[in-house]
């Protein structure tokens, strides 16, 4: 910092910044000659392939991590191994910039070949032709038996498929089976309804004074109040013709229960675990302070991480009363072909493989995620590699997706959250009735699909 | 004769050309050029890709009469902008005094107020959203230890604004170097000539000091004003991408950057950067009107 002042007080001084410049220079020339030799390294390889007389598939991942890179990294030398007429090329890049990047390179003309992006807006990518319409290759070989149909449904536009399911999640409840047994409760026997959850919580809770030791549960640690709406109705907010449906029964009363739960543990108590959760340094679930939680199966390998001796057990999310249906909430990736890719063949050659029961079951147990090919998903269940509790939150997390959904995009609302989100804001902070919120928020969601048809 | 002149003085023109040809060719392929193109596309509902449809000011018609959130972000970004440029005017102004003291140690204090304005961006936002945590946050815990019980900062729609002007005021170390700096060039003479007529300090702050680095002051008001408006990535990371308890960080350009890159409304979202650019554009001009009325440049001859 010395150094800056010294700027100022001798701004006559040419000498320094001129020095300054010098070594800004040749900072620039050093960062210029490390990319160059980058570029270089990637354009040798690409040259060295095509002199083979084989063709570069671009691919484009923001799996940089050290777990996942290794994985995505070993199942593409697989396929170039596999086959003589095509190499892939694996970019890596953040998930902040990607898919801005995608658009881009698409408007630019020099798009990738490949692409992982969101599976909830892939029909808005197929309506805004940024993603190629995978029809024509799906008609030679269909791959769509391979999936969840409701991972296969999301990639629909016009009813083409405009990307190919790649991993997805779910939500599904946590519970701790050494507290069940404390307060007397089945180990075995985790609620199944919302009135069960309720009673099950109330058994579990452990006050003190103003504070609790262990706290039942709380339904949004984990996920959103939009989760137990699509819970309690088993329908999205806004549906495929544009049908508004936020302002319901089935929401306003989900709505109210949400605010019980609230009015029960009190403001503190919620924003005090909250945080907890949310610094992701000390889950309460972790240590036994919360006795059930919601979350995706992947969160099972934090406790295998911090948590190895937590007795726990795992099941579907309660249902709203007996009968109407363990519905859960779920997202995931495709991969999909940028309009505009100079090697749609040799890149559906290539989605076919990393979808492909193989390399899917590879990258299911080797991360622990789910996968979107149904066989591959069902194998990593009973992987040898995985442990027995591995593969007991594993066969969950499968049999989950038969009541998990997804909330694609709608084409004619498709920012329709931000006008949702502060209502249900304004309800939690006893600003607004639920009544009055939902019947704004249907009014505002409303006049936005009017605006876009 | 005079012929020649003129050749000389064109030739000199067309050299001077020549050389700032790197910049013209810059400023109008990369900066005229897509302002032009905006301003065509936002009468249009381009999406980069599939469509270019000329709608006339359908954007515009929609955006001022049929949207709730662009006035929403507008008045969220109004409000950032009247609390926080005067705010850290004032706190630059401030410190930069204080630091401008002859002190033991007075390099290393400048250094320890600057040190924040060098770090910036998402570290520094992460910092301050553990800091801010009113569970377990330093802010909150430092309040306890006088007995207040501090609010509930970014989860509290009343303080969420509060809480990004607090955190910019930490860093306002960047203006306060511009103030040290205009203030050593205020001449020790103003200031001996003053204390032979008596003049407090504080008389002499108002009546010497002041004045004379109004013209940074100009500077500072009107860039900080633009880059007020601009607010971004400090919503984007603490919201989580998210506009924050019942949309209060929803700022302008972070609707618009939801318009465009989210839901791929382009000529919407040009629509909105256009509206953005009259208003800046009209307080910068007020701005400039007002300068001369207490910007005092030294050696100006009073009109």
């Amino acid at each position: 910092m010395y150094f800056y002042f010294s700027i100022i007080q001798e701004e006559e001084n040419g000498l320094i910044k001129k020095r300054i410049l010098l070594s800004l220079v040749a900072v620039m020339l050093i960062l210029s000659g490390c990319a160059g030799f980058q570029v270089g390294g990637d354009k040798a390889k690409t040259v060295e392939a095509e002199a083979e007389g084989k063709v570069v598939v671009d691919f484009w991942s923001f799996w940089g991590s050290e777990i996942r890179r290794p994985v995505i990294d070993k199942i593409i030398e697989d396929f170039n191994k596999s086959q003589d007429d095509i190499v892939v090329k694996h970019t890596f890049i953040p998930w902040g910039d990607i898919w801005t990047k995608e658009l881009a390179a698409i408007a630019a003309g020099d798009p990738p070949d490949v692409v992982i992006n969101d599976i909830n807006a892939t029909a808005l990518r197929g309506e805004k032709k940024q993603a190629m319409n995978l029809s024509e290759f799906l008609e030679k070989d269909d791959i769509s038996e391979r999936f969840y149909p409701e991972l296969w449904d999301a990639t629909l536009y016009e009813g083409d498929s405009y990307g190919i399911p790649f991993n997805t999640d779910t939500r599904i409840l946590y519970y701790n089976k050494a507290a069940f047994k404390e307060v007397g409760l089945d180990p075995e026997k985790p609620p199944t309804t919302w009135t069960e959850l309720e009673k099950y919580a109330a058994k579990l809770d452990k006050k003190n004074g103003n504070t609790y030791d262990r706290l039942g549960f709380y339904p949004l640690f984990g996920i959103n109040y939009d989760v137990w709406m699509l819970n309690a109705s088993g329908k999205n907010f806004v549906d495929v013709e544009g049908n508004v449906e936020v302002d319901t029964d089935v929401n306003q009363e989900t709505l109210n229960w949400l605010l019980k739960w609230k009015e029960r543990y009190g403001d503190n108590v919620v924003n005090s675990y909250k945080s907890q959760i949310d610094s992701q340094q000390s889950n309460p679930f972790f240590t036994g302070k919360l006795g059930m939680f919601i979350n995706t199966p992947t969160f099972y390998t934090q406790i295998r991480d911090y948590a190895p001796e937590l007795d726990f057990g795992v099941a579907m999310l309660p249902e709203r009363e007996p009968g109407n249906g363990h519905t859960s909430w779920g997202g995931g990736f495709v991969a999909e072909i940028p309009e505009g890719s100079s090697h749609p063949e040799e890149a559906w050659e290539f989605i076919k493989y990393l979808t492909d029961k193989e390399a899917q079951e590879y990258w299911a147990v080797k991360n622990y995620d789910n996968v979107a090919n149904v066989e591959a998903a069902e194998a990593a269940a009973k992987s040898s590699e995985m442990s027995e509790k591995d593969q007991v939150v594993y066969q969950m997390a499968v049999d989950n997706m038969e009541h998990t959904l997804l909330t694609p995009t709608p084409l004619d609302a498709p920012d329709f959250p931000t006008l949702i989100n502060p209502e249900i804001d304004n309800v939690m902070l006893g600003n607004k009735t639920p009544e009055q919120a939902l019947k704004d928020a249907q009014a505002a969601v409303e006049q936005l699909v009017e605006e876009n048809k | 004769m005079k012929k020649k002149k003129f050749n000389y003085k064109r030739q000199e023109g067309l050299v001077g050309y020549i050389f700032i040809l790197p910049w013209i060719f810059g400023f109008l392929v990369f900066t005229a050029g897509p302002l032009l193109f905006s301003l065509v596309a936002s009468f249009t509902n381009y999406n980069i890709t599939s469509q270019m449809d000329f709608i006339g000011t359908n954007n515009y018609e929609k955006l001022l009469f049929n949207d709730q959130l662009f006035w929403t972000s507008l008045y969220n970004t109004l409000y950032y902008v009247a609390f926080s440029v005067p705010l850290t005017t004032i706190g630059a102004i401030f410190l930069s005094v204080l630091l401008n003291q002859d002190v033991p140690g007075l390099r290393f204090f400048r250094t320890i107020y600057y040190l924040p304005a060098v770090l910036s961006g998402v570290g520094v936002y992460l910092l301050w959203m553990q800091l801010l945590d009113p569970g377990t946050g330093f802010i909150n815990m430092f309040l306890g230890w006088f007995g207040i019980d501090g609010p509930n900062w970014l989860f509290d729609p009343e303080w969420t604004k509060p809480s990004l002007i607090l955190m910019k005021l930490w860093s306002v170390g960047g203006g306060m170097l511009l103030y040290l700096a205009s203030l050593q060039g205020v001449p020790k003479s103003l200031y001996e000539a003053a204390e032979i007529d008596g003049a407090s300090k504080w008389q002499q702050f108002c009546y010497i000091t002041l004045p004379m680095i109004t013209p940074v002051i100009f500077f500072d008001v009107v860039t900080s004003l633009i880059g007020g408006f601009q607010i971004f990535q400090e919503a984007y990371v603490m919201t989580n991408g998210g506009g924050g308890p019942v949309n209060s960080l929803l700022f302008y350009n972070y609707y618009m950057w939801n318009k465009a890159f989210k839901v791929f409304d382009m000529g919407y979202a040009m629509a909105m950067s256009w509206i953005l650019f009259i208003i800046i554009f009209i307080l910068t001009m007020i701005n400039l009107k007002l300068a001369p009325r207490w910007v005092h440049y030294e050696g100006e001859s009073k009109r």
